[in-house]
């Protein structure tokens, strides 16, 4: 396949794809570009599989093992927990634990506990305590700071 | 995404060091009023500094001891059965601290209402901190659902 790359000095970057007929790997850069790095990658059953980034509800490390939870799956991320951050690159992903990243979106509510703790409740009904630790930053993000 | 904002150690110390020297001084003025209130009816209207001093010392000790072994019951959600043994005992320690240090001249139905008082006190300060919590609570999810909405306006417009 012919890549040609051109750095333009000014105006709107643009990528036009041109094919013959549309090969796994053309449909995959069509995907990539389309979603603009909206999916995530995780394994499932031993499966590579994609996931939208805004049907994860939770990131959650367990024994050096990083699992993202959406209502219906569980996939197993081939990322550390900062790797994951670096990856969703996402203000609505928010680290509210040693090991537990939420999303935002998908909190349904969110309750104050003793000791400046907050259980956020997630769409799919899982409880989720934010430490003190994070809770200060996330009332914070809350308010747009 | 954010991460790196984390409360250091030392500020959470600090932040705990802060709410026990604040129950310190809430519970020191709740029993300085009752102590005041034993003077005035006793006829007296000068208070002894020593039991002043005995009252705040006490108060902080007993700040640390509700903090780190009864799990902060006054800002509990519910009071169960830890959190009742918490109140007995903390309550039990002024008590004891009243009868030797004659805060209340070795009256002994003085030195009851002051535990009764005590009981008092602390279900009133459970109340107050979780009428606190149900105000943040409202506010937490105001501050949720505009957050989500303006975020969700912006992806929105992206697509």
């Amino acid at each position: 396949m012919k890549i040609d790359i051109k750095k333009i000095e000014s105006g709107e970057a643009s990528v036009t794809v041109r094919y013959v007929e549309k090969t796994p790997v053309i449909n995959r850069i069509i995907d990539i570009l389309e979603n603009d790095g909206a999916k995530i990658l995780g394994k499932k059953d031993g499966e590579t599989v994609s996931i939208e980034k805004e049907s994860i509800l939770y990131i959650e490390s367990v024994d050096d093992r990083v699992f993202a939870y959406t209502k219906e799956e569980v996939l197993r991320l081939d990322l550390t927990l900062a790797g994951a951050i670096e990856t969703l690159n996402d203000i609505r992903f928010f680290r509210c634990g040693k090991s537990m990243i939420i999303n935002v979106d998908r909190v349904e509510r969110l309750k104050s506990l003793s000791s400046n703790r907050i259980d956020a409740t997630m769409e799919g009904g899982e409880h989720i305590i934010i430490s003190r630790t994070y809770a200060s930053e996330f009332r914070k993000l809350l308010k747009g700071g | 995404m954010k991460n790196n904002k984390k409360l250091s150690l030392w500020e959470l110390y600090l932040t705990k060091e802060i709410g026990i020297e604040f129950k310190a001084c809430l519970y020191f003025f709740a029993i300085l009023f009752y102590y005041c209130m034993f003077k005035l009816c006793t006829g007296s209207a000068s208070a002894s500094i020593l039991h002043m001093a005995e009252m705040i010392f006490t108060a902080y000790i007993i700040g640390y001891i509700q903090v780190y072994l009864f799990n902060n019951f006054d800002e509990a959600e519910n009071l169960g059965l830890r959190e009742w043994v918490g109140i007995l005992v903390c309550t039990c320690i002024y008590l004891t601290v009243a009868f030797f240090g004659k805060w209340f001249d070795g009256n002994m139905y003085v030195l009851l209402g002051f535990a009764a008082y005590l009981l008092l006190t602390y279900f009133c300060v459970f109340l107050i901190y979780r009428s606190k919590r149900r105000i943040d609570d409202r506010k937490l999810n105001e501050d949720l659902k505009l957050f989500q909405a303006s975020h969700k306006k912006v992806s929105d417009e992206g697509k």
